[in-house]
């Protein structure tokens, strides 16, 4: 629900933007809806952040992203999980379970607000993850629109880790373990520091037996969009993987290839921005809805 | 150990109110966080600036709760053309500070809030917009936490020789871009300190007193001066291999050195070891939040020994 008296903020006349804080679990969450023209049969685009870092490295393009698609006639919520950015919450805490709760809250707070039948879940990186987890149980998914999804979040810490280690060694610095030595790490201290975030057990114990394709399997059919966003000329095998999966099953998948890449696990000046995958999400949103 | 948010806490983020307002660079987003009713009321409003204004592991949203837990209130926003804000983002140059987005929220929450006294808080360019407050806002602000920024224009450190540099060689290679490119390397920048200070020495006996006789960028020395003449104290932290702690070596060498010792005594300057600069990894970042929150503290009126009361 909405916290009574904090959810009519000063509008933003010019954007049609309303920032304000929605209830999920037992915390207040940060949102902002991105206002489109009414249209109760129509659609919202939920979008789902990235996790740690990656939720700020990649917040401008969200936010232009979202203004974006508002523009071409569909309405957007944005907002930050417990543990995130302007929410309440530990991040410590953090969990698939909270962050899937977190969305689905997002979710029913954006139908709320506009008046939409239905959703479109924008997952960024981790976020697509939990934004299928997110849809399985509802009946009101229009369709996924990933950006740069994980797959895999075991392969997502590992590679965190890694990229710690060889900055180590850009540095100058030796590393002082392996990858799988910084795992037994995290189960031994709780967590360990990747670039000023801690990388929690709980979260990897949450999410050692998830995976994007299990997520999509257990939700209700609808249409997939995956844009890759890295600096490859053909779509990366995992993506590949899971394309060539969903279609085994019947379902509609269409991918777009956008070669910008933002560091993904580093604050850029100026932010990151890409109007080519501005352009593919709009037109993804609109094929959707 | 990372932030355990506490039920004050908790209870300060309920209150918090998301708003929107004008600066002349757009419409910008913020989020003001109410001092705890409960608390003594420290009459004094934290701006925590950034970008996104949550900063690296929500260490300004903790910040603000702590401190509205503590009986401050906080402030923190987007400046233009980032995260929630309106405009066209850019490169942050921390010789132009977005001084016009800083003054607005100032003053904005004068007016919608009441809160008539202020802090100041950033990190490099966020730091050089805090402290470019003192030029439109002398007297309300109280005190700013200082870290980490580089002071010198970016494109006026060179690749040079000292012992033959002059000003009008200094000038000359300063039109290379190519030189200053290499100063992300802490070296360099150590290199060009000594360079520079070798310059201005020779600089300030030949031209005497000048708009800004030092290789410091106008913008600081113009801040700087500001802030002199207002009567905030300010807390300067740099860390001992920050490529930027050589500029502020600078700045102790000319702008701090010519300060009255009345004047002096309400700067604090703390040299920690290692790398401050970018909080990096999770022990600054406990260490630097833990020690701007301690130094504001000491504006609160019921603090036991608290300069910043006095101002």
């Amino acid at each position: 629900m909405i916290s009574p008296g904090r959810d009519t903020p000063i509008r933003m006349a010019a954007l049609e933007e309303h920032p304000l804080f929605f209830e999920s679990g037992d915390r207040p969450c940060f949102g902002v809806h991105h206002a489109a023209p009414p249209a109760p049969e129509g659609v919202v685009v939920v979008h789902v952040h990235g996790l740690g870092v990656e939720q700020i490295a990649l917040y401008r393009e969200e936010v232009l992203s979202a203004r974006a698609v508002a523009a071409a006639g569909h309405p957007v919520f944005r907002h930050h999980a417990r543990g995130h950015g302007d929410s309440a919450g530990d991040f410590s805490a953090v969990t698939v379970s909270t962050l899937v709760e977190d969305a689905r809250a997002a979710a029913d707070c954006a139908r709320r607000r506009t008046g939409a039948a239905r959703v479109i879940w924008l997952g960024v990186r981790f976020g697509a993850i939990v934004a299928a987890l997110a849809a399985g149980g509802r009946t009101d998914t229009a369709g996924f629109l990933f950006w740069e999804p994980v797959s895999r979040p075991m392969d997502f810490f590992r590679a965190q880790l890694r990229g710690m280690l060889f900055s180590n060694v850009a540095g100058g610095k030796k590393p002082d373990a392996t990858v799988d030595q910084l795992f037994e790490r995290i189960t031994r201290d709780g967590s360990v520091d990747v670039h000023g975030y801690l990388l929690h057990g709980a979260l990897v114990e949450s999410a050692r037996d998830v995976s994007l394709d299990s997520a999509l399997a257990a939700a209700a059919p609808a249409p997939v969009r995956l844009i890759q966003v890295q600096q490859r000329a053909r779509l990366a095998p995992a993506h590949a993987a899971l394309v060539e999966s969903l279609t085994a099953r019947g379902v509609s998948v269409t991918t777009a290839l956008i070669s910008s890449e933002p560091g993904y696990q580093l604050m850029s000046n100026p932010a990151w921005e890409s109007p080519e995958l501005r352009a593919s999400t709009v037109e993804a949103a609109v094929a959707l809805a | 150990m990372p932030w355990r948010e506490s039920p004050a806490e908790l209870a300060r983020a309920r209150a918090e109110i998301p708003v929107v307002f004008d600066s002349p660079t757009g419409r910008l987003v913020g989020i003001y966080t109410p001092a705890a009713p409960d608390a003594p009321p420290a009459g004094t409003c934290a701006i925590l600036l950034t970008r996104p204004r949550s900063h690296r592991n929500r260490m300004w949203v903790e910040g603000a709760r702590r401190l509205a837990a503590q009986g401050f209130s906080a402030f923190r926003f987007d400046y233009h053309g980032d995260g929630d804000s309106q405009g066209v983002s850019g490169f942050h140059n921390p010789n132009q500070p977005d001084r016009e987005d800083v003054v607005s929220a100032l003053r904005f929450v004068r007016e919608r809030f009441g809160d008539r006294r202020f802090l100041t808080l950033g990190m490099c360019f966020d730091a050089r917009t805090a402290l470019s407050v003192f030029a439109d806002e002398p007297e309300a602000v109280r005190g700013m936490v200082f870290f980490a920024a580089p002071l010198m224009e970016l494109d006026t450190l060179v690749k040079a020789h000292a012992d033959q540099k002059d000003w009008k060689h200094m000038l000359r290679a300063l039109t290379n871009r190519e030189n200053w490119t290499s100063l992300g390397d802490p070296e360099r920048w150590r290199y060009m300190g000594t360079v520079l200070g070798r310059v201005l020495r020779r600089g300030s006996r030949a031209n005497g007193e000048a708009p800004n006789d030092t290789p410091l960028a106008d913008t600081f020395v113009e801040h700087f001066r500001a802030l002199v003449r207002s009567r905030a104290r300010a807390l300067f932290v740099y860390g001992d291999t920050d490529a930027e702690y050589v500029s502020f070596q600078v700045a102790q060498r000319t702008v701090f050195a010519r300060l009255t010792p009345e004047e002096r005594a309400r700067f604090e300057v703390e040299v920690w070891p290692g790398d401050v600069h970018a909080f990096l990894n999770v022990p600054l970042q406990r260490r630097a939040l833990e020690r701007a929150l301690e130094w504001f503290g000491s504006f609160h009126p019921d603090a036991k020994t608290h300069e910043g009361a006095k101002h």
